[in-house]
C-alpha cells in the first residue's frame, strides 16, 4: 500500500515536473511579473488537476500525501512558479478540513500569520495585512476566530476592500480590510485546526519554496562557473569560487535535511493544523534554517555570478527576490528561533529543580 | 542544461530497541555525573581522557556494538553506536582514551586486520582494554598526507619502521597506533600509491612517544618517534601500497558522526539551564535560533548515517556535515560571549564559566582535525563537478 502510494506520488512529480518545464520558463516568469498573464501554464496545472493534490479524493480531491504536496511545492518553487499553485493548494486543503466545497478555480488563503479576523453575529471584521490574494482569483478562503475557535469564511473578491500589492519578487500581495463584512459561507468549527496550527503549514509551505529556489539557485550557479572563462580559465577552477559554491551547497543542504524532517513531522501528525508543540521543533527549525540560509545562498550566488545574475533577463533574480520575500512571511527565522528558545526555556521552569540536566538535549533530540 | 545538485538526507528507522539504549545511557551517565564519577567537559572526545571510564563502557557492552559476536562485538546496528556516541558527547564524558578504537581502527582491523588481530585485539577493545592511536599526520605531512615520510622497508619477516608521527592524540595511553608509512619509492606522478598502513605495538623496541602540550593546555597530542622499528609480516593491514585507499575510505565514514556537531553540545546545554529563568525575547531568538541549527546539522548527519545503512558511499554529503556542524560548534561559544563574556582562566566553581573558557580555547582544532574545512570544501566542489 505504502509502496503504490509513493508510485503515485512520484508520477504526479514527473507529471508536474514536465508541465512545469515546458511552459514555465524564464521568459513566462518575468512576463508574468509585467503582466501578461501565463494562460497555458495556468490552464495545464489545471488539467493536470494539481490544485486538489491535497484534496481527499472524497470530496473529489487527488487524495496525495502531505507530503507530496510539500515536495509539489518544492518543485513548483525551481521554476519560480508564475502562479498561485500553492495558495490554491493550501486553501482547498483548508477548505477540505473545513467540510466547505470547493470549486475548480483559483482559490487562495487570506491570512498573513497576523491576528485573525473576528465573526461576531454572522459579521466579519479584522484587517489581513499581507495575503497572498492574486487579481482574478474566483474565491478567497478565511479563517476567522469565533472566540478563539476557528470557522472558514469564504468570499467573492469583489465584495471586499482589498488593496493589491506586490511582493519583492512582483508576487501578488493584498491588504485586506473585512469590516462588518457578510461572508458567502461559513463553515462550522473546524475541528484540530488553531491559528498556531495554520501559522506552522504555511511556515512550512515557504521553507519549502525557500529549499526549492535554493536548489534551482546552486544549479544556475554551478553552471555558470562551469561555463564562464575568465583570466583564460573557468570561474569555477578557481579555489575562491569553490570555496563559495561549496558554502552555499551546504547551507542548501542543510535547509533541505531541516524541510524534510519538518515534512515527515507533520505528514505523519493525525492533526496537522493543530499547531501542536510536538511539530513547533520541527516546523521552528525548518523555516529558521531555510530562511537563514536564503541570506547566504542569495549572497554568494550572485557573487559567483558577477553583474550577470543582477541583469533582469538572467533568471538568478527571480529566485532571489521570492527567497527574500518568502524568508520574511509567516515568520522569519527570528520570529522562529524566538519561539523555539522561549517553548524550550517555558519546558525547563517547570520540570523539578536538580532534575534538569540533559533536559535541553532530550527536548532537541525528540 | 545544468544538472540537478541535490542532496536528500533520508530519515534512519529508529525502533524500540535504539530508544530503549538511548535511555538506558542517558540514565548511567546521569547516574555517574550524581556520583561524581565525571566532571562534565567539553570537546570531550579529544579533550576527556580516562581509562577507567572507558573501561566501564566496555563492561557494558558499549563499545564495538556494531562488530561480530565471535569478535567481542554485539552485531547491533550503527544506528545503535550512533545513539550511544551522542548521548556521551551531549554529556560531556570523558571518552577519548576509547574513541579512535571504537570509531575507526576497531572497524579497519575488521576490514583489514589478519584473523589473529580480529581474534585478539577487537574483544579487548570491545572491553575498553585496549586503546589504538591514529599515525597519519607527520611534521611534514598535515593536510597532504600523501606526503607521509615515515618509510618501511621490507627485512627478514616483515618490516623495518622509520618515521615520525604528529598530533596522534592519546598516544601516551594506547598500546597500538595504526601507522601509514611508503613502502615503496615516491614516484610524483602516482604520488597516492605505495602507501601501506600498519598495526604496530607502542611498547615495541625503537618507539619513543613524546607527549605536546596544546593551548589549552591539556597534554593529549604526541610526537611519535619510529626508530627502525621492526614488525612482522602479519602487522600490515590490508594489502601492501594499498594504505591511501584504504585510509580515504576510513576518513569518509568518521567525518559527519555526531562528534562533528556536538563537541560544544554540553555548553549549551548547561547556558540553556541557567537562562531559562529569566530568557526574554532576544536571548530566546539567539538561544533558540542555535537549538535550531543544531537540529538541523542532527537531521543531515543522521540523514548520511542512513545513507551509509543503505550501503552507499554519501562523500559529499559526509563533507557537508563535517564543514558545516564543525563551524557551528564554535559558532555556540561565540555567540554564547554576547550573554556570558570569556576572559578569565579561573573559574572559581561556576561550571559553565569552565566550559565556555575550555571551548574557546579547544575550538580552534575543531575545523582543522580529521581533514581541514578547506579540504572538505574541495571535496564538495568535486562532487559539484568542479574540479
Amino acid at each position: 500500500m505504502g509502496f503504490e502510494m509513493e508510485q503515485t506520488d512520484q508520477l504526479i512529480l514527473d507529471t508536474a515536473q514536465r508541465l512545469f518545464a515546458d511552459h514555465c520558463g524564464a521568459d513566462v516568469v518575468n512576463a508574468t511579473e509585467n503582466g501578461t498573464e501565463p494562460t497555458r501554464l495556468l490552464n495545464a496545472i489545471f488539467e493536470a488537476g494539481l490544485p486538489l493534490a491535497w484534496v481527499p479524493e472524497a470530496a473529489g480531491g487527488v487524495g496525495g500525501s502531505l507530503a507530496l504536496g510539500f515536495n509539489l511545492i518544492r518543485k513548483a518553487a525551481g521554476f519560480a512558479l508564475a502562479a498561485p499553485l500553492a495558495e490554491t493548494m493550501v486553501a482547498n486543503r483548508v477548505l477540505a478540513e473545513s467540510g466547505l466545497e470547493m470549486e475548480a478555480s483559483w482559490t487562495v488563503l487570506v491570512f498573513d500569520g497576523g491576528p485573525l479576523p473576528t465573526l461576531a453575529d454572522g459579521k466579519i471584521t479584522g484587517l489581513v495585512e499581507n495575503a497572498p490574494v492574486y487579481p482574478g482569483v474566483a474565491r478567497l478562503v478565511v479563517p476567522v476566530s469565533d472566540q478563539g475557535i476557528i470557522r472558514i469564511a469564504t468570499f467573492v473578491p469583489d465584495t471586499l476592500e482589498i488593496e493589491h500589492r506586490e511582493s519583492l519578487a512582483g508576487e501578488s500581495r493584498a491588504r485586506i480590510q473585512l469590516n462588518k463584512a457578510s461572508p458567502l459561507e461559513l463553515s462550522p468549527v473546524v475541528d484540530g485546526m488553531s491559528e498556531h496550527g495554520l501559522m506552522q503549514f504555511c511556515a512550512l509551505v515557504r521553507a519549502c519554496q525557500i529549499a526549492g529556489a535554493m536548489e534551482k539557485m546552486n544549479e544556475l550557479t554551478v553552471a555558470y562557473v562551469k561555463e564562464r572563462q575568465q583570466f583564460g580559465r573557468a570561474l569555477g577552477k578557481f579555489q575562491a569560487i569553490q570555496h563559495k559554491v561549496a558554502d552555499s551547497a551546504g547551507e542548501s543542504a542543510l535547509a533541505n535535511a531541516a524541510v524534510e524532517q519538518a515534512v515527515r513531522e507533520l505528514s505523519e501528525h493525525p492533526r496537522p493544523f493543530s499547531g501542536s508543540a510536538d511539530s513547533l521543533l520541527s516546523v521552528a527549525t525548518a523555516k529558521v534554517v531555510a530562511s537563514e540560509a536564503a541570506g547566504t545562498v542569495s549572497r554568494l550566488a550572485h557573487q559567483c555570478h558577477g553583474a550577470m545574475g543582477f541583469s533582469y533577463e538572467y533568471p538568478l533574480q527571480q529566485y532571489s527576490r521570492r527567497i527574500w520575500s518568502w524568508r520574511e512571511e509567516y515568520g522569519s527565522e527570528f520570529y522562529w528561533s524566538e519561539r523555539i528558545g522561549l517553548a524550550v526555556a517555558e519546558e525547563l521552569k517547570h520540570s523539578a529543580p536538580g532534575q534538569n540536566d540533559g533536559r535541553v538535549w532530550e527536548i532537541v533530540s525528540r | 542544461m545544468s544538472e540537478t545538485i541535490r542532496f536528500n538526507f533520508p530519515a534512519p528507522v529508529i525502533d524500540d530497541s535504539v530508544d530503549r539504549l538511548r535511555k538506558e545511557v542517558r540514565a548511567f551517565l546521569q547516574e555517574e555525573i550524581r556520583n561524581g564519577g565525571f566532571r562534565p567537559v567539553t570537546d570531550c572526545w579529544c579533550s576527556g581522557i580516562d581509562p577507567e571510564f572507558s573501561r566501564k563502557l566496555g563492561q557494558r557492552g558499549w563499545l564495538g556494538v556494531t562488530w561480530p559476536k565471535e569478535y567481542g562485538g554485539r552485531e547491533l546496528s550503527a544506528l545503535h553506536r550512533y545513539v550511544i556516541t551522542e548521548e556521551l558527547l551531549v554529556a560531556g564524558a570523558p571518552v577519548h582514551a576509547h574513541w579512535i578504537a571504537d570509531r575507526q581502527s576497531g572497524p579497519l582491523i575488521l576490514a583489514t586486520g589478519t584473523e589473529e588481530m580480529k581474534r585478539t585485539l577487537l574483544p579487548r577493545i570491545a572491553a575498553g582494554e585496549c586503546f589504538v592511536a591514529l599515525g597519519l599526520s607527520e611534521p611534514e605531512s598535515g593536510s597532504d598526507l600523501a606526503s607521509v615520510r615515515t618509510r618501511a622497508y621490507p627485512v627478514e619477516g616483515g618490516w623495518e619502521i622509520t618515521g615520525t608521527k604528529l598530533w596522534s592524540s592519546g598516544a601516551q595511553i594506547c598500546q597500538y597506533m595504526t601507522v601509514l608509512a611508503r613502502t615503496s619509492e615516491r614516484d610524483d606522478k602516482k604520488r597516492h600509491e605505495g602507501l601501506t598502513q600498519f598495526l604496530v605495538p607502542l611498547d615495541s623496541p625503537g618507539v619513543s612517544v613524546r607527549g605536546i602540550r596544546d593551548m589549552s593546555g591539556v597534554e593529549h597530542f604526541n610526537e611519535s618517534h619510529f626508530e627502525q622499528v621492526f614488525v612482522p609480516e602479519n602487522a600490515v593491514l590490508g594489502s601492501v601500497g594499498e594504505g591511501w585507499t584504504q585510509i580515504t575510505s576510513e576518513l569518509a565514514l568518521e567525518r559527519a558522526g555526531p562528534e562533528r556537531l556536538l563537541s560544544t553540545f554540553v555548553v549549551l546545554e548547561k547556558a540553556f539551564l541557567q537562562a531559562a529563568a529569566t530568557m526574554n525575547g532576544h536571548q530566546a531568538t539567539v538561544m533558540g535560533g542555535m537549538l535550531a541549527r543544531i537540529r538541523a546539522l542532527r537531521a543531515m548527519s543522521l540523514g548520511v548515517a542512513a545513507l551509509l545503512e543503505q550501503g552507499q558511499y554519501p562523500e559529499v554529503e559526509a563533507s557537508l556535515v563535517k564543514d558545516l556542524g564543525t563551524r557551528f560548534e564554535q559558532d555556540i561559544i561565540e555567540r554564547l560571549r554576547e550573554f556570558w563574556p570569556i576572559q578569565l582562566k579561573q573559574s572559581f566553581g561556576d561550571d559553565l564559566h569552565y566550559l565556555l573558557a575550555d571551548s574557546l580555547l579547544r575550538q580552534p582544532s575543531f575545523t582543522l582535525r580529521g581533514g581541514t574545512n578547506e579540504v572538505l570544501k574541495g571535496i564538495i566542489a568535486r562532487g559539484m563537478g568542479l574540479r
